[in-house]
This record gives C-alpha cells, sequence and structure tokens, in this order.
C-alpha cells in the first residue's frame, strides 16, 4: 500500500499523534476538536471503511456467522483436501519423430511424381504413338522381359492379360491393377488449388503473374519444386478443348495413385472451413464475455448485499443488463447454428452427424444460459439497498461497542508502550498534505487516459488550487472507468476521492487556524 | 487419493490441451464406462465436446473435418489397430490421443506410421485406466475373474494394468503386501512390483511416507457379499444392481417413461451424496422430509397471484424443477425398495443371516433356516443364501445337516444353478483348508461389540455383521497386521503405522466394505484409505463369479443326497 513510507495508523490529522484503536481516536477527537464537526464526520466515515476491511479479515469471529453454517451441508464424501493431477507420460515427441522421417520420404516420392507429371502434361502429343514415345522419354519403363508375373496380383500375363506401365514411375502391371488419373486432375494437381477459377476468366495466362500466384499458394508450392509453364498449361488446354482424344488419362500404378491421392485430400483439408465455424467462433467469444462480466458482477452483487457503498446500484444494474443482451446473443447465435443443418430420415450419415453436432451446441448453449445467465441474482432494489447498509451500520456499531469495551480492558496495559510510540511519532512531523497528495499520485497508478482528447482540458486549468484539480481529475477518471466497465477502478479512484475531500479539509481547517 | 478427483483431473486435461473448438470424443468400450462415471454429459458439453463416438463402432460415420478429435482409449491391440485405420483415412480435422495405459514403444511406431496426413497432435498416456464409483472405491468391471481357483489370464493383465494406472494416477509407489495363503495374490503382487521396477521412471515421486498396498482374497471372506444389505447404496445394488451408477428400473410396475432408467451419482445428486451411507430407516426419514419439502414448494408455487410470485416462481424455477427430478427419482427407487423388503420378507431373513453370520446357536438357526425355507415369500436366492451361509458355518460340524437343507431347497424346486451353489461356495471358500474359522474369530468379537452395543441400546439386528476387511485395516492401521499371514514382499518391513492405504480385493468387493472403508476414514483422519475390487459384487454377480471359480477343479464337497430318491426324482 501506498502508506508505507507515511504515518501509518491511527493518527489525529491535526495534532499528529497517534491512538492505537479508531475508538480512543474519536474519543479524541470529541474531546479536543469539537469545534470540527465536519472533519469529525469524514473521519468517521474512513474508520467505517477501515474497519470494514479489518472486520473482513477477521473473518467476524466474534460473532455468529449464520451464512456460512448454513452452508456447511453434510457431504458424506471424503474430502482429503487438494489433490494433483496424476502422472503423465508424453510420447508426442517419438511420435512425431516417426512420422516425419517417414513422411519425408513420401514427400520426396511425392514431388519426384508431381514433377513427372508436370512434364508429362507439358507438350502431351495428340498422336498415341507420339504420346507413347513423350511418355517413355520422360519416365523410362521397366523392361518388358523381366517380369514374368503382375506384380500387385501375381498372375502372368497373356495374349489376355496384356502388360501395361505406369506412366508416372515405369512399373509394369496388368489391367485390371491399374488405376486412371484423368488429365484434368492431374493437371489441377499440378497447380496450385485456386488457379482454375482464375483460369475460366483468362485462359491464357501470363507466365509472370502465375509464377507469382504460385509463390503465394503455400502448400500447392510447398511439394511443388518447379513451377508448370505456360506452354504447359496451353497444351493441357488444348487437350481438353479436343473432345475428341481417345485417351484423357494416364494410367497409373496403385502406389503412385495413392501417394498422389493422400497429397489431394491433405491439400483439401486446409481449405474446408464450414459456415459453422464463423458462428461457433462469434458465440465462443460472447460466452467469454458473458463471463467477464458475470465476474464482475457477481463481485458487485456480493459487496452491495454486504452493504458496503464501494459500488453503486445503477452500475450493477448496468452490468445485470449487459449481461442479459450478451445471453440474447447467444442465444440467437445458437439457434441459427441448430438450423444450419436440415435433415430427414433420407438424409447422409455424415449431414446427419453434422445436424448433431449443431443440436448439440445449441443445448450446450441453452444449458450454459440456464445455468449461468438466468441464475445471476437480481440487483436488490433501493429500498432493499438501504435496509441492507442500514443492517450493516447497526453490526458495525456494535463491533465497535464491542472492541471499545475490549479495549478498556486492555488499555491499562498497553499504557505504557503507547506512551512511547507517541513519543516516537511526536518527533517525525509531517504535514497532512503531502500525506494525502502521495496517496493519490501512488494510487492513481496503472490508470491514465486511455488515449481520449478530455485529458488534457484538466491540465490546462492549472490556476485552479491543485487540490480541486486533482479532485476533478479524479472525477473525470472515475467517468471514464466507468464507461469501460472498470469498476474496480471506479471502487478505487472514489475512495480516493474521498481521501483527498477529507485530506482538503483539514488542509482548509489547518490554513484558517 | 481421491479415485474421482484423479480421473476428473484427467479428462479436463484432455479437453483443455486442445484448446477451444469444436471436439469429438473417441472411446471404446471401457473408457467410456469411465468417463460416463465421473461426468455427466452437460459437463462434458460445458468442455465444448458435443460429440461421442466409438472406435469400435461397427458403422462409423463419415466424420465431420472441422472437428478435434479427442481419442481416449486402452492400448489394446484391437484399438491400435483400429486407430491406425482411423488415421489412414482420418474422419475428423486433428487428433489428440489419449492412452489409459503404459503403451509399448512399437505401437506408437506403428500409429506413426499410418499417420501419413499429419493429423495426430498429441500422443500422451493418461492412466484414467479404472471405474471411479466413490472418491475412495474403484473397480475394474470384470465380473468374474478366476477360473479354477487361478486367474483367467486376460482379467490378470487387465487387474495388474488397472491398479498401475490407480499408482500412477495417484502418484503412489507403494510397498507390496499380500495375503499368504492366496496364490492369486502372490502371483498379483509379484506382477506388480515387476511392473514397478521396469517402470521405475514412472514411479519416482516425492512421498512423504510409504503407501501400502494390500492384496486380498474374495476367497478368505465369502461371507460378505452373501448377506442382505440396510444401507442406501449397498441396497439399491443387492436388491436392484447399480452398472456403472445406473439402476434399471423397467421392471417396476407403472414406471413412467424417464424414470424406467435412473442415474445414482453422488456427484451429481445431492441428496444421494448425502445419503448414500444411511441405513433404510434413516433413508425413510429423509425421503420423508425431502417429500414435506418439495410439497412446501410445490404449493406455494401452485399459487402465483402476484407479480411479486411470479418472479420468485421463474427465479426458482430451474432450482425447482431439479429438485422434482431428484425427488421423483429418490421416492421411487425407496418405493420400490421398500416394496420388495415386504414382499419377499426380507427382514426376516437378513435377520437370521446375521445370525449365522455373527453366532453359534446350531439348533435354533436350523430351525428358522427350515421355516424360511418353507415361506413362500421368501425368494429362492433368499433360501439359497441362508443354507450357503449355514453351510459355510457349520461344515466342520460333523452333525451339521446340510445335505437335508440341501434336499429342502430341491423339493422348494429352487434352480439347480442356486442349489448346486450350497456346495460350490465350501469349495470357493475352502473352509477345511482354513487353519482359523471365520466364524469363530468374529464370535469373540461380536459377543463383547454385542454386549457394548447393547448397553448403548443402539444395536441394530440387520447390521451386526462387520467384514472382515474392517479387521484387517484396523490392525494395519494400528501397524499390527499378522506379517506372516499378510507378508511384504521383499525383505523390507516396515513397522511405522501407515497413512496411504491401497486395498485391493481380488474376486471383487462389496458396498459393505466400501461403507466400511468410509468409516474407518472418518475415524482415522491421519490415514487415507481407498478401497479396490475386480468388481463390486451383490449376491447374484458372486454367484457367477463362485461358479466360474471352481470350474474344472474337482469338487471336495458333493451333495450327499444322491442317496436321496427325491433327488433322483428331479434329475
Amino acid at each position: 500500500m501506498a502508506h508505507v513510507e507515511v504515518m501509518e495508523g491511527f493518527i489525529c490529522p491535526i495534532c499528529m499523534t497517534d491512538f492505537k484503536t479508531p475508538t480512543l481516536l474519536t474519543k479524541h477527537f470529541e474531546e479536543f476538536h469539537k469545534d470540527d464537526p465536519e472533519i469529525l464526520k469524514s473521519l468517521k466515515d474512513l474508520f467505517g471503511k477501515a474497519k470494514k476491511k479489518i472486520l473482513k479479515q477477521d473473518g467476524m469471529l466474534d460473532y455468529p456467522n449464520e451464512i456460512s453454517s448454513n452452508n456447511q451441508k453434510t457431504k458424506q464424501e471424503i474430502d482429503w483436501g487438494p489433490q494433483e493431477i496424476g502422472e503423465m507420460r508424453s510420447h508426442t515427441k517419438y511420435f512425431k519423430d516417426i512420422r516425419n522421417t517417414r513422411l519425408e520420404r513420401y514427400s520426396m516420392e511425392t514431388n519426384k511424381l508431381i514433377i513427372r507429371l508436370d512434364k508429362l502434361l507439358n507438350n502431351l502429343p495428340n498422336d498415341l504413338v507420339e504420346r507413347k514415345a513423350h511418355e517413355r522419354a520422360i519416365v523410362p519403363w521397366v523392361d518388358d522381359k523381366d517380369v514374368r508375373l503382375c506384380p500387385t496380383c501375381a498372375k502372368s500375363f497373356n495374349l489376355t492379360r496384356r502388360k501395361h506401365h505406369c506412366r508416372l514411375c515405369g512399373v509394369m502391371m496388368c489391367h485390371d491393377c491399374s488405376m486412371f488419373l484423368s488429365l484434368v486432375e492431374a493437371r489441377k494437381m499440378t497447380s496450385p488449388a485456386s488457379v482454375q477459377d482464375d483460369l475460366a476468366l483468362s485462359p491464357i495466362t501470363e507466365s509472370t503473374r502465375f509464377t507469382d500466384r504460385l509463390v503465394q499458394a503455400g502448400i500447392g508450392l510447398s511439394k511443388l519444386a518447379r513451377s508448370p509453364s505456360s506452354s504447359s498449361l496451353n497444351s493441357v488446354l488444348l487437350l481438353i478443348s479436343d473432345s475428341s482424344n481417345n485417351e484423357q488419362h494416364f494410367r497409373v500404378c496403385q502406389y503412385c495413385k495413392n501417394l498422389l491421392d493422400a497429397r489431394e485430400r491433405l491439400k483439401a483439408r486446409h481449405f474446408e472451413k464450414p459456415v459453422v465455424y464463423q458462428f461457433y467462433d462469434k458465440m465462443h467469444t460472447q460466452i467469454q464475455e458473458a463471463n467477464h462480466f458475470i465476474e464482475i458482477y457477481y463481485k458487485m452483487w456480493n459487496s452491495l448485499n454486504e452493504g458496503e457503498s464501494t459500488y453503486n446500484l445503477r452500475d450493477a444494474q448496468m452490468v445485470r443488463g449487459k449481461i442479459a443482451k450478451i445471453g440474447d446473443n447467444i442465444d440467437i447465435i445458437s439457434k441459427r447454428i441448430a438450423t444450419l443443418v436440415n435433415i430427414d430420415d433420407d438424409s447422409a450419415v455424415s449431414l446427419k452427424q453434422e445436424y448433431r453436432l449443431n443440436q448439440m451446441v445449441r443445448t450446450t448453449a441453452m444449458i450454459y444460459l440456464k445455468n449461468e445467465l438466468l441464475r445471476t441474482p437480481p440487483v436488490p432494489t433501493t429500498e432493499e439497498y438501504e435496509a441492507i447498509k442500514k443492517e450493516r451500520q447497526e453490526r458495525i456499531k456494535a463491533r465497535i461497542a464491542y472492541e471499545r469495551q475490549l479495549e478498556e480492558e486492555q488499555m491499562e496495559k498497553q499504557k505504557e508502550s503507547q506512551r512511547e510510540y507517541q513519543k516516537v511519532y511526536d518527533h517525525s512531523p509531517k504535514s497532512p498534505t503531502s500525506t494525502s497528495n502521495q496517496v493519490v499520485l501512488d494510487q492513481s497508478q496503472g490508470w491514465g487516459t486511455s488515449g481520449r482528447p478530455g485529458g488534457n482540458i484538466m491540465i490546462s486549468s492549472t490556476s485552479m488550487d491543485p487540490f480541486i484539480e486533482q479532485m476533478s481529475n479524479l472525477r473525470f477518471y472515475i467517468k471514464q472507468a466507468r464507461e469501460e466497465c472498470k469498476f474496480d477502478e471506479v471502487a478505487a479512484l472514489e475512495k480516493n476521492l474521498k481521501e483527498l475531500q477529507s485530506a482538503y479539509f483539514a488542509m482548509k481547517q489547518s490554513d484558517n487556524s | 487419493m481421491n479415485v474421482i478427483n484423479a480421473i476428473k483431473y484427467y479428462v479436463t486435461k484432455m479437453t483443455e490441451e486442445s484448446g477451444p473448438g469444436m471436439k469429438v470424443l473417441l472411446m471404446d468400450k471401457q473408457t467410456t464406462s469411465i468417463i460416463s462415471l465421473v461426468f455427466s454429459q452437460s459437463e462434458i458439453l460445458m468442455k465444448e465436446v458435443y460429440l461421442f463416438d466409438r472406435i469400435d463402432a461397427a458403422v462409423r460415420n463419415e466424420g465431420l473435418k472441422h472437428l478435434k478429435c479427442i481419442v481416449f482409449v486402452r492400448p489394446t491391440e484391437e484399438n491400435i489397430r483400429l486407430l491406425s485405420d482411423e488415421l489412414r483415412y482420418p474422419k475428423y480435422g486433428v487428433y489428440y490421443i489419449y492412452f489409459s495405459n503404459i503403451i509399448p514403444k512399437t505401437d506408437i511406431k506403428l500409429l506413426a506410421e499410418n499417420d501419413e496426413q499429419e493429423v495426430v497432435r498429441e500422443v500422451h498416456e493418461f492412466y484414467a485406466d479404472y471405474l471411479a464409483i466413490n472418491s475412495h472405491l474403484f473397480s475394474f468391471g470384470i465380473s468374474t475373474c478366476s477360473k479354477g481357483l487361478n486367474w483367467e489370464k486376460p482379467y490378470f493383465e487387465r487387474t495388474v494394468q488397472g491398479i498401475i494406472a490407480v499408482l500412477l494416477s495417484l502418484k503412489k509407489c507403494p510397498l507390496i503386501r499380500f495375503q499368504n495363503n492366496s496364490d492369486m495374490c502372490k502371483h498379483l503382487a509379484e506382477k506388480i512390483r515387476y511392473v514397478l521396477n521396469q517402470e521405475s521412471n514412472s514411479f519416482k515421486f516425492r512421498q512423504e511416507s510409504q503407501p501400502i498396498l494390500l492384496i486380498l482374497d474374495r476367497r478368505d471372506d465369502p461371507v460378505t457379499p452373501l448377506l442382505n444389505q440396510w444401507t442406501y447404496q449397498a441396497m439399491v445394488h443387492e436388491l436392484l444392481t447399480i452398472n456403472n451408477n445406473r439402476v434399471d428400473l423397467s421392471n417396476v410396475k407403472g414406471i413412467t417413461k424417464e424414470l424406467k432408467e435412473v442415474v445414482l451419482s453422488a456427484q451429481h445428486d445431492e441428496f444421494y451424496a448425502n445419503n448414500l451411507y444411511l441405513n433404510f430407516g434413516e433413508i425413510g426419514q429423509v425421503i420423508k422430509s425431502l417429500m414435506d419439502e418439495f410439497q412446501k414448494k410445490a404449493k406455494k408455487h401452485q399459487k402465483v397471484e402476484s407479480i411479486a410470485d411470479m418472479k420468485a416462481f421463474v427465479e426458482t424455477y430451474p432450482l425447482f424443477k431439479k429438485m422434482s427430478g431428484t425427488v421423483a427419482k429418490h421416492v421411487t427407487v425407496v418405493g420400490e425398495l421398500s416394496t420388495l423388503v415386504a414382499n419377499y420378507n426380507l427382514l426376516e431373513v437378513s435377520e437370521l443371516e446375521q445370525e449365522l453370520s455373527c453366532q453359534s446357536e446350531h439348533s435354533t438357526q436350523l430351525q428358522k433356516i427350515k421355516k424360511l425355507i418353507n415361506d413362500s415369500r421368501v425368494r429362492d436366492i433368499d433360501a439359497t443364501r441362508l443354507v450357503m451361509l449355514y453351510a459355510l458355518h457349520y461344515a466342520k460340524q460333523t452333525s451339521n445337516d446340510i445335505a437335508g437343507l440341501y434336499s429342502m431347497l430341491k423339493k422348494r424346486n429352487v434352480p439347480e444353478k442356486y442349489t448346486k451353489l450350497v456346495y460350490s461356495i465350501l469349495d470357493y471358500s475352502g473352509v477345511s483348508t482354513k487353519q482359523i474359522n471365520l466364524f469363530d474369530r468374529e464370535a469373540v468379537a461380536k459377543i463383547t461389540k454385542k454386549l457394548f452395543k447393547g448397553l448403548n441400546g443402539v444395536d441394530n439386528i440387520y447390521t451386526q455383521h462387520t467384514p472382515l476387511l474392517t479387521e484387517i485395516i484396523e490392525d494395519l492401521i494400528k501397524g499390527k497386521l499378522n506379517s506372516q499371514s499378510f507378508p511384504y514382499l521383499g525383505n523390507t518391513v516396515i513397522t511405522r503405522k501407515p497413512q496411504d492405504i491401497i486395498v485391493f480385493m481380488i474376486g471383487g468387493t462389496t458396498y459393505e466394505e466400501s461403507l466400511a472403508i468410509y468409516n474407518l476414514n472418518k475415524q482415522n483422519p491421519g490415514t487415507k484409505i481407498i478401497l479396490g475390487g475386480t468388481t463390486v459384487h451383490n449376491f447374484d454377480s458372486f454367484c457367477e463369479e463362485i461358479e466360474a471359480t471352481v470350474v474344472g477343479t474337482i469338487a471336495r464337497y458333493k451333495p450327499r443326497s444322491v442317496r436321496d430318491r427325491s433327488d433322483f426324482d428331479h434329475n
């Protein structure tokens, strides 16, 4: 606390004597400074606040606390106190090491295939014989004589089971074991994902722009070592437009096909992001916001119901309103999610699952609203609040009376030591002005004008008494803090303001005398 | 040492590690039970887990690529295979994989090789590999763990894994003690020590004191699971059967649809949490006051006249609704229990059971059993359990009339599957091989206790029996447990009083023993005791266990009544 470097204790602001207890100080005041009812009052208020803190810290041991005893229901489960989470062991690193070494090999092979595919597509002749020569020039084929059986199905080749070659790796297989990669697909594979749409608009692309785009499309490029030239694309386009062409696909082996398919799936995954995502994200942020406000609200509500004057009723009401509004938003968004997908009996399984997911999200939102938002207790009405406050004051009074009694009993014992303390403090006089100034400056740390021009206006009016200026500054900060819903700071600032006011009074008084 | 918390922390950690976003939980049969025991669906939903899927489902869905998938499975061979398939053709976006137990490196390698699409983000071992029933009670859900008086291999493996998981999740590295006269105990103890040594890197915990793992055999105390129970949880399990916190009430006449299956979870049902250890009489009282309170509230809500009334109603409505659900549930359950008690004359049966288990008055008890066998209200299984208790108690007495009672059961047309238990239980317990007589010892203790209780006037004739377990644990707490009958594994002998005790009962524990452990925990605040079993038995499930256990052994006890003519007629 900021009081550290200042005098601490129950000090009379006028004669700077330290009184050990608030009761003594008040008594002293009543006896010696009767003429200043204002100060007396403000002092009493201050003590009231201090007492609240003290009472809280003490846990009100001297009073039967009904609330806590009511809450202590007899739970039958044994409570062994806090417990830490059990042992865990991670295999992530080992897993990834193995996966990476393996995938590196795969991606190398895939890259090789893509590059070959690109070369094949480049200037692919229409004529069958020419095309075969072109293909063999790029990928050397396995010699026919070396292979007697189809490596995949282990059946021997004969007149009806002809020998075929994979166009990508040159391996031999029978017709049944062959897979086919259509030229359209092949073209899609060698070009980045976004290219296709653009091509429809401008069939003849400039090579420079094209390579640019390749650089941008990270995934498409990451495994593509070499960019396709414009000529290759032209040839592809030519092929597609020429529907008379009899072979619109490459014959490939299963292994190559699998590799290419896996790459395609990976690519698709990166671009897939359904609508529900956006809604869900929105809902999630709203829920987080609501949680934030609920926390603030409960703090305020507890304080208000304690009869404290840290927060004010209107603010609490406002926060509650805000929470309700966020609740409405959550409700609307979740309803929207629930109606995103509609199904009937014939719908696909995946659609049904999506439907179920959305319904569950909605259910969760409802549970959340019911448990968290609708249960927030209402702000006490003004009358109720007054009643609570009064009750609290009664309690404090009772406490003070009790304390006084205690003190009087202890008085005799303490008298000796008290005198010594007094001596010490008498030798270190400090002006009350500096005290409160210090307090204000320290406590307002961390709270600046958040870039609003209004902050400067205050500074310009330097002609004012520094105290008044400080106070109006504080008022401005309070307003600002309230606008930004930082109610803790409002409370702290208001406390400062009050202290400042009392100090100001004190100064005025000493000036007059 | 709270096993429920241990599981909860793991699951919470799982859901947090994957960050915000919609999640699906992929589980196997056992992990589904493990999680559903400690989390309600709404709790899981609040953790952004919206869908639940089984890895072994026959028809797997297409999947949703934008979901995060949390995989929580046991590291079984089958699961590894299924998970490999899943990774090769992933149905969800990214995967966070958690195994409930120690997994061999080769399996991790296999999975890594199948993750060609790089969908896996994390792979961990989280040792939530047991059913946490109460904070001090766990089970592995193995209904019959032995065959021919020895372990069945798969269940042995499961038990070892389960106990290792309990130890890891509670961060305990224990000294092991076991029941010396049981081979199964010794076998299990040695295997656990082997794993502890092998995985010694995982078991380096800072421990204030060395915990004790005590391994016991059900066969040493076959009496406890035979008795009818009168505390709420135990009684519900005995008469209605609790399965994963769920009670099937569909057999109850005129039951409403939503009460066909009720969930009794101390985690989520405050009434149950407060009353699960109360006896039936007390429960009746509590239910009555609950009803009164409910009616008072319901009445108050009925007259909604002013706006203020309405407002109050709306504000308390969720609470009101919740309460009405609780009331309806417990009223139904308790109502059903009291019907069963009255219909089956359970009070009289139970009184005799208690006498049979605690006192030795052969002739009067024999008369009473005969009387009850002839009572048409008494169920077949209750008649059987009386004879079983009698057989256990008086098997060594030459003048016993087991054969006579057996033929009486036959005359009563009690099904064969029950009558044969009369002799099976003798083989199961191995009465003749036992040096100490279970009943004698208890009888002595009981006489003094009874005298004491009688003086205080708090004697309850239906709860005279205390399980053997209580005695063993009391001795253990005092540091007086016989180190001949319950030796330490290895050379270590600790004379200090243990602070943390983990008791494991091979062949299943009971809710009566759970209550005993609960009470011991309350009586000894410095000591923490948890109890586990291969399963939690009631009479029915225990009968199955007995049958499975004695299968293939040479029966020492056979119905002598083969000579009995009536027996021939039946066969």
